[in-house]
């Protein structure tokens, strides 16, 4: 809205010296208000969800169906039923492979699609967007019988293998688009420098596409953690994944929402701080390229 | 340090544009060659092909009497300064300099020394830890250059490096490259599209139009002897003013006629010109440099078979020098390139010594020097000099 300079006339506005109240000010100051009132009510709709888990995690059965008082009762039924650390462990392998999947994957191919315009590259790129297109609740049961076909589903592979093919088509865009943005000059200077292409990505293009490699990251952890379906059909009990296993808690006759919410806020944690940790690179990531 | 050999090289893109065609050039051990063209005209994709980042569709290009068209760029040993300078944005100055060295197996104090002794010859030794963000445009530039002369290679190969540059900088670096280059002695192959900094540059210079070359010489013959029109009208500023002119023999001997216009051409340009002959009583295209136009008045004599009188339209002061433009009858077209300089093409420019007093709306009896007239074929726009 308002622009953090002064623009000329505001700037000759100022000079002039309007009164506390000139009609100017006023529409400046009620339409900050405004903003100010709807920002706020955006804040308070997308905050009472966090609220409520809080609140509710640290009460008994009986406390949440009176709704009053507060104890550790849902944390102690949690870890009687969930093996929490198990789980948040199986989690971090899942998601730490499959990410690791992705990025070797669409930083070379997007580096390829972007620098290295061979005969049907377009084609081929188009195919590997379109991708995107595919629902994954629309492929889901085939791709379940293919791994089971091919044995995978009785361990992590399975799972790694089915979220870094769903992540990669559009890691792969993300990539591809970033590196399109540095200039041909570049790589051609570090090609004369006496580079070959497999190094001039590794000592240029990668350092360079630091932001992108940390906004995919941070979107794909976000969606691999929080996942549901693919973690509870092709991960055994053994392995299952914390939001799997809080799935399983559910699933029983009685259930306690206490125990939910605590998993629920135990299972957040992660996905906040790898926002946080790489929250720079991503604000940096949005800004690069603008202005010379 | 090298000879470059380019035998009938032709670059044909895959969209089917010809951006050069049968270029034949050969740059000396040492050289320090210019192309010089027009935008478009053909001189990066040149440059290119040397460096070997764009394949050749045919010809041939040899590097000290070996063909590398299948060489790969970084076994050319050849370094490249870019339009852009291309630094690498994420490591220092230091680490630009550095960094090819790195790659060809350099030992450490090598490094050290080359990069701190290229950082002492561009002045830049207090900027070594910044990054190339934090540096002003002509000391990026500088870097550019940095990085090219530590590799010691055997070329340069420099795309229009001080297009990005204001006026007066590029003034400066000019000067800087010219001593650089003549300190270092390395072969080099310089691309621009500005006609002065070619001829002040080069050792010689090279000029391409449309992909072909048209005359490869010392900038000095460039401009006395121009092979043809694009040359004349290319280099020079202002430019040669050219006329659609006849050569005929009058009673006192041979001369050209342009509108009520009528020159002498003396004995001595005749001899220079035996083509001319051939064109006797037919159309040519008459050249004459802005400088061959002066102001008898000031007391240098002119016969007066090679006074005109011209009506002048305009007079430009510029302190060291005056430029009077006059309207003249029709001037010759001469291509595309200089098409959009209509103004050259319906006047004539003299370029004057700042004392005359001619002025605007007057007509001015104007001399021509005729020993240094310059005549063109009008259909092939070739030079007519033997
Ligand atoms: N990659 C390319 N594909 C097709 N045409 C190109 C390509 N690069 C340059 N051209 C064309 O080739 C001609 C010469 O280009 P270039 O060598 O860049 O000229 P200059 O450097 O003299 O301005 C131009 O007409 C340009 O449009
Ligand atoms: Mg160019």
């Amino acid at each position: 809205m308002a622009a953090p300079s002064l623009t000329p006339e505001r700037r000759a506005a100022t000079r002039q010296g309007p009164g506390r109240w000139s009609p100017r000010r006023l529409r400046r100051k009620t339409g900050t208000w405004g903003l100010f009132a709807l920002m706020l009510l955006v804040a308070v709709v997308m905050l009472y969800p966090f609220w409520y888990i809080i609140d509710n995690a640290f009460r008994s059965g009986t406390q949440f169906d009176r709704q009053s008082g507060h104890s550790l009762g849902g944390w102690r039924e949690l870890f009687a039923n969930l093996p929490v650390a198990g789980q948040m462990l199986n989690s971090t392998l899942v998601c730490v492979a499959a990410i690791a999947i992705i990025l070797l994957v669409s930083t070379t191919s997007g580096f390829a699609f972007a620098k290295l315009r061979y005969r049907g590259s377009g084609i081929v790129f188009l195919l590997v967007v379109s991708a995107l297109m595919v629902p994954l609740q629309s492929i889901i049961i085939p791709e379940y019988i293919n791994l089971a076909k091919l044995n995978l589903t009785s361990s992590y592979l399975g799972a790694i293998l089915v979220y870094a093919a769903l992540g990669t088509p559009f890691a792969t865009f993300l990539m591809a688009t970033y590196y399109r943005g540095i200039s041909d000059e570049l790589i051609e200077a570090a090609i004369i420098d006496g580079l070959g292409y497999e190094r001039t990505f590794v000592q240029i293009a990668l350092p360079l596409s630091l932001p992108a490699i940390a906004t995919i990251t941070v979107l794909q952890f976000i969606q691999i953690w929080d996942d549901l379906l693919v973690g509870l059909l092709f991960l055994p009990p053994g392995q299952r994944t914390i939001t799997a296993g809080l799935a399983t808690l559910s699933a029983g006759r009685t259930t306690s929402i206490p125990a939910l919410m605590a998993g629920s806020l135990i299972s957040a944690v992660p996905a906040i701080v790898v926002y946080l940790i790489f929250q720079r690179h991503l604000v940096k990531g949005l800004t690069l390229g603008m202005g010379k | 340090m090298s000879r470059i050999e380019l035998d009938a090289v032709t670059k044909q893109y895959p969209d089917g544009t010809t951006a050069v065609r049968a270029l034949d050039l050969a740059v000396s051990d040492g050289e320090l060659l210019v192309l010089v063209g027009p935008s478009g005209c053909g001189k990066t994709t040149a440059l290119r092909m040397i460096a070997g980042l764009e394949d050749i569709t045919s010809g041939t290009i040899s590097i000290d009497g070996r063909p590398v068209n299948d060489v790969e760029p970084r076994h050319r040993d050849i370094a490249m300064v870019f339009q852009s300078y291309a630094l690498y944005p994420h490591l220092s100055v230091y680490d630009n300099m550095a960094f090819s060295l790195k790659y060809r197996k350099t030992g450490k104090s090598e490094i050290k020394k080359r990069v701190a002794e290229a950082a002492r010859i561009l002045e830049l030794e207090p900027y070594l830890e910044r990054k190339p963000r934090q540096l002003s445009g002509g000391q990026r530039q500088r870097v550019a250059m940095g990085r090219a002369i530590v590799r010691q290679p055997r070329a340069f190969l420099m795309d229009e490096p001080l297009s990005n540059l204001d006026a007066k900088l590029r003034v400066q670096m000019r000067a800087e490259i010219a001593q650089l280059q003549r300190g270092l002695g390395t072969t080099t192959i310089y691309v621009t599209h500005d006609q002065t900094e070619a001829m002040t540059l080069g050792t010689r210079v090279a000029v391409i139009s449309g992909g072909v070359l048209q005359q490869v010489a010392p900038p000095g013959e460039l401009y006395r002897r121009p092979a043809n029109l694009f040359v004349a009208s290319f280099i020079g500023s202002p430019a040669m003013n050219l006329i659609d002119a006849r050569f005929e023999r009058s009673d006192g001997g041979p001369v050209v006629t342009f509108g009520e216009h009528r020159l002498a051409v003396p004995q001595s340009v005749l001899a220079a010109h035996p083509a001319l002959d051939r064109h006797l009583g037919g159309e040519i295209v008459l050249g004459i440099r802005p400088e061959h136009l002066y102001d008898p008045a000031l007391g240098r004599p002119a016969d007066p078979e090679s006074v005109i009188s011209l009506a002048i339209r305009l007079r430009e002061e510029l302190g060291s020098e005056v430029h009077a433009h006059a309207a003249i009858g029709r001037a010759a077209h001469v291509d595309q390139a200089t098409a959009d300089d209509v103004h050259s093409l319906a006047t004539l420019v003299a370029r004057m010594d700042p004392r005359t007093e001619i002025a605007e709306g007057q007509t001015a009896a104007v001399a021509v020097d005729t020993a240094e007239l310059h005549f063109f074929d009008k259909e092939s726009g070739a030079s007519l000099r033997g």
